[in-house]
C-alpha cells in the first residue's frame, strides 16, 4: 500500500461575511472565481498536483453545496483506491456532545479519529479560501531538510499592509520563526502567514489534545497552537512562497482577483499545463460569440453567449450578454444574464442574477465595486 | 436498468473522410470545438436511460479509446451499467469483409448473455439528438418487428450522397433501403438507426451471415422487407451525417446559426463529453471575434469570423480566421490569413501567410503540420 506520509486538511467552514450576499447560501470556499472555478478548487488541485492522496475538508457554515461539490473527489483525480476527499462536518460522537467547530484547531481536534485511520507522519493544514498555486511537496521537503517541528508558509506583503495579517518575525539567516503576531499595530516584519502549516502529526496531535481541554483557549491555530509551540521552544520554520496569492475577503478583492486574470502575464497563469487547476465538469456548449458582439480584454468560459459588448471583464459559466448590452470592467458569475441594451459597469453580478433590458448598474467612477445579488428590472 | 442494449455502430466501407480519418475514426472527430461526434449517440442513449452500451470500433482506435475511457463522463451507472468498447478486428485484409454483421457475430455471446430484451443501434458517425426511450415506445405501439429512423430532406440531389434512403409506403412500412444516387431531391434519408427485439437482432445476424460474407445489417434488413414488419419513424431536429470533409465542415459551421443550435441542443438533453480541464479563453486587446463558437483554453489576439475554434488554440495578432473549423491546440501565426479550412489538431500555420479555399470546397491542413 502507498504510504500516506502527509495528509491534508482544508479548513472550509468560514462564511466570509464580508462577501455579503455571495455567501448567504454557500461558504466562502464554494464562491466562484476565474470563470469556471470555485475557490476551493485551488487547494484541492494543489493537493492533487503535489501528490497528496487523502484530503479532509472541514465544513461548517452552509455546507450543503460544498459537501456535494467535493464529495467523491473525482473532479480533481482524487478518487483512486488509496485516495479520497472526505467531507468532515461536525458530528455527534459516543464520548462527546455534538458541537460546532469552536475554532480552526478544534476542527482538526474533533477529527483526530479520522486522521488516526491513516496514521500520517505529517499533517498539512490549508485554508479553503485562498487563490494560489503551490507545490506542497516542496514545502514538505524543506520541512524535512530543516528538521522542523512545524513549517508555516509565508509571503512578503507591503509593509504598510502588514498590520492586516498574522506576521512572522524570523531569524533572517535560518528562517526560524521567533515570534508570531496576529495583526500587529506596529509590524516588525512583512512576512505574512498564508494559513498553510505542515506539522509533525505526533506533535500536533499532542498539542490538540491538550488544547481541547484548555478552557482559556480559543482553539485557533494562529492564536493558540502556534504561540504554544513557540513557548515550548519548538522549531518553527518560515517557508517563503513567491508567486500569486490572494485572500479574496471582500467584493472589491474578489473583483480585483478576477481582473488580474486579464493581464497577459498574470501571476496565476491558469493556462499552465504543468499545474492544472481542476474543477467540476459541466455539460454546456462552447462559448458562442454572435455577429454583433464585440469583445476586448476578456476571460470567457464555456456556456457563455455574447451578443453585445464585453470589455475588460470576466464571464463565468453560462453567463449571457444580450444584443446591444455592455459589460465593462465587470464580473458576471455563473448563469448571470445581462439583457438587451443593459449596461453593467464596475459591478459583480452574482450567480443566476438577471439584469433586465436597458437597465443600468454600477458606475465607472464608483469607489467600490457594486455587488448585484438580486434581479434588476428592465 | 433499461430494457434495451445500446449499440454504436461504425461507418460502412464506402465512407472515407479525407485527411481527418487518416488519424482517427469518425466517432472520434472533434465536433463544434468541445465535443466528439460519438458524444451525441452515447449521450442520446444515456439520456434515454440506456446504460449498457457497446461501441464498435473498426479502425484507428487510439483517439476514440482515449476519449471514451471509463465512460464515466457519460453519466452511466458504473456498476449496473457499462460502456464497452468492442474492437472489430476480424483479421480480414480486405476491408469490405469487415462488416458490422461480422463484428456483431464475433460478440454474439455477450449479447445473448445480456438480460436486455431489445437493441437500439445508432451510428457513431452521425450527429443528431433523439430520445430512444420514445422511439422504443413507438416501436411497441406500432407492433413492428424492426423500426428504422429516417430524416426527410429536400436536398438529396447534392447532399447525403453516401447515405441510403427508405422507400416507404403510406403506412410508413419500409419497402426497401437504397443508396441515395442523387437523382431526386426529396428523400427519406436512413439514419442507420434501428430498434428491434433482441431475438430478431440475433436472427438477422445469423441470416446475414448465411446470405453473404459481405452483408451488412442494412443488406439483410432490405432483404427482409417482405417478410418482417419493418417501419420507419421520422426524426425531427438537426441531422448531420459525417461522411466526407465537406459534410463535416458544413455540419460544424451550420451550427453558427442559432436556429440549428436550438434544434440540436436543449437544456433537458445534455451532451456529455470528456473535460480537458482547460482554463477559460483569453481575449486580448486586439481580438476581434464574431459569429463563432470558441472552446476553452484559447488565447485570441487576432480576428475570428464565422468559425468553430477548438480547445487551446492560439490566434496571434493580425491573424484572420474566416469560415474555418480549427481543431484543438493549433496555432495560427501573426498575420496569417486562412479561410475555408479544416485545420487539424496541433497544426502550426505561421509561414504560409495565405491559405484560402471557398466554403463550397473546404481545404484541409494536416494534423501536427508546420505550414
Amino acid at each position: 500500500m502507498k504510504q500516506n506520509s502527509m495528509l491534508a486538511m482544508i479548513l472550509a467552514g468560514g462564511r466570509g461575511s464580508r462577501l455579503h450576499d455571495l455567501t448567504n447560501k454557500v461558504a466562502k470556499p464554494a464562491v466562484s472565481y476565474g470563470g469556471k472555478y470555485k475557490i476551493i478548487d485551488f487547494p484541492l488541485s494543489n493537493c492533487a498536483n503535489s501528490g497528496i492522496d487523502v484530503v479532509g475538508v472541514l465544513t461548517q457554515y452552509e455546507s450543503v453545496l460544498l459537501n456535494s461539490y467535493v464529495a467523491g473527489g473525482g473532479s480533481w483525480g482524487l478518487d483512486a483506491r488509496d485516495s479520497g476527499v472526505f467531507v468532515l462536518p461536525p458530528r455527534e460522537k459516543a464520548d462527546a456532545n455534538l458541537d460546532v467547530y469552536r475554532g480552526t484547531a478544534d476542527a482538526i481536534s474533533q477529527n483526530i479519529d479520522f486522521v488516526d485511520n491513516y496514521d500520517p507522519e505529517y499533517m498539512l493544514i490549508l485554508s479553503g479560501d485562498h487563490i494560489y498555486k503551490m507545490n506542497y511537496a516542496k514545502m514538505l521537503q524543506a520541512h524535512k531538510d530543516n528538521g522542523a517541528d512545524a513549517t508555516i508558509a509565508v509571503i512578503e506583503v507591503p509593509m504598510k499592509e502588514a498590520s492586516r495579517f498574522g506576521i512572522m518575525n524570523t531569524d533572517e539567516e535560518t528562517g526560524r520563526i521567533i515570534e508570531f503576531e496576529e495583526k500587529p499595530a506596529e509590524p516588525k516584519s512583512n512576512l505574512a502567514s498564508m494559513g498553510i502549516y505542515i506539522f509533525n502529526w505526533k506533535l500536533l496531535r499532542k498539542m490538540l489534545v491538550a488544547d481541547m481541554k484548555n478552557e482559556e483557549s480559543s482553539h485557533d491555530f494562529g492564536k493558540d497552537i502556534i504561540p504554544a509551540l513557540l513557548n515550548d521552544g519548538k522549531k518553527l520554520l518560515a517557508y517563503k512562497f513567491k508567486g500569486y496569492w490572494k485572500d479574496v475577503g471582500t467584493i472589491d478583492s474578489l473583483w480585483e482577483a478576477n481582473m488580474d486574470l486579464l493581464d497577459k502575464k498574470n501571476g496565476l497563469d491558469l493556462d499552465d499545463r504543468t499545474w492544472t487547476i481542476y474543477t467540476e465538469d459541466v455539460p454546456t456548449l462552447p462559448q458562442f460569440i454572435s455577429k454583433e458582439a464585440s469583445i476586448k480584454r476578456a476571460f470567457i468560459t464555456q456556456g457563455c453567449i455574447v451578443e453585445g459588448e464585453v470589455q475588460n471583464s470576466v464571464l463565468f459559466t453560462g453567463a449571457k450578454v444580450g444584443p446591444g448590452a455592455k459589460v465593462i470592467d465587470s464580473v458576471l458569475m455563473p448563469g448571470a444574464v445581462v439583457e438587451e441594451g443593459a449596461v453593467v459597469t464596475r459591478a459583480l453580478v452574482a450567480d443566476q442574477v438577471k439584469i433586465g433590458s436597458q437597465a443600468v448598474v454600477g458606475s465607472a467612477d464608483s469607489e467600490h465595486i457594486e455587488l448585484v445579488a438580486k434581479n434588476v428590472k428592465g | 436498468m433499461a430494457r434495451a442494449l445500446g449499440i454504436i455502430s461504425f461507418s460502412e466501407n464506402h465512407i472515407w473522410v479525407e485527411g481527418l480519418e487518416t488519424y482517427r475514426s469518425i466517432p472520434a472527430f472533434s465536433f463544434l470545438g468541445r465535443y466528439r461526434v460519438v458524444d451525441f449517440p452515447i449521450s442520446n442513449m444515456s439520456n434515454s436511460g440506456i446504460d449498457r452500451i457497446q461501441v464498435y470500433i473498426r479502425r484507428k482506435p487510439c483517439s476514440l479509446v482515449e476519449h471514451i475511457g471509463t465512460g464515466r463522463h457519460y453519466n452511466i451507472n458504473s456498476k449496473s451499467g457499462y460502456l464497452q468498447m468492442v474492437f472489430a478486428d476480424s483479421q480480414e485484409d480486405k476491408d469490405y469483409y469487415n462488416t458490422d454483421i461480422k463484428a456483431y457475430a464475433e460478440n454474439l455471446d455477450r449479447m445473448v448473455k445480456a438480460s436486455n430484451t431489445h437493441v437500439v443501434i445508432a451510428p457513431g458517425y452521425m450527429v443528431y439528438t433523439q430520445d430512444f426511450d420514445d422511439l422504443l415506445k413507438q416501436h411497441d405501439e406500432s407492433g413492428a418487428d424492426v423500426t428504422l429512423l429516417y430524416h426527410k430532406v429536400d436536398n438529396a440531389k447534392e447532399a447525403f450522397l453516401s447515405c441510403d434512403f427508405l422507400n416507404l409506403n403510406k403506412q410508413k412500412g419500409v419497402e426497401s433501403i437504397e443508396r441515395n444516387n442523387g437523382t431526386t431531391k426529396n428523400r427519406n434519408i436512413f439514419m442507420d438507426t434501428y430498434v428491434m427485439r433482441k431475438e430478431i437482432f440475433l436472427d438477422l445476424v445469423q441470416a446475414a451471415q448465411k446470405a453473404s460474407s459481405m452483408y451488412t445489417m442494412k443488406h439483410i434488413i432490405n432483404d427482409m422487407c417482405g417478410e418482417l414488419d419493418i417501419r420507419g419513424v421520422a426524426h425531427k431536429g438537426f441531422f448531420a451525417p459525417i461522411d466526407n470533409l465537406k459534410s463535416y465542415y458544413d455540419a460544424n459551421l451550420s451550427l453558427l446559426d442559432q436556429k440549428n443550435v436550438k434544434s440540436l441542443f436543449s437544456e433537458e438533453w445534455p451532451i456529455y463529453t470528456r473535460t480537458s480541464d482547460s482554463c477559460p479563453t483569453q481575449y486580448y486587446e486586439t481580438a476581434d471575434v464574431k459569429s463563432s463558437f470558441v472552446s476553452n483554453g484559447c488565447r485570441i489576439e487576432g480576428t475570428v469570423e464565422n468559425s468553430v475554434i477548438g480547445r487551446g488554440c492560439v490566434i496571434k495578432p493580425g491573424a484572420v480566421v474566416k469560415n474555418c473549423v480549427v481543431l484543438a491546440d493549433t496555432v495560427i501565426g501573426n498575420d496569417v490569413h486562412i479561410e475555408g479550412q479544416v485545420v487539424d489538431r496541433l497544426a502550426k500555420v505561421t509561414r504560409m501567410k495565405e491559405i484560402i479555399a471557398e466554403p463550397e470546397k473546404p481545404g484541409y491542413v494536416k494534423r501536427n503540420d508546420m505550414v
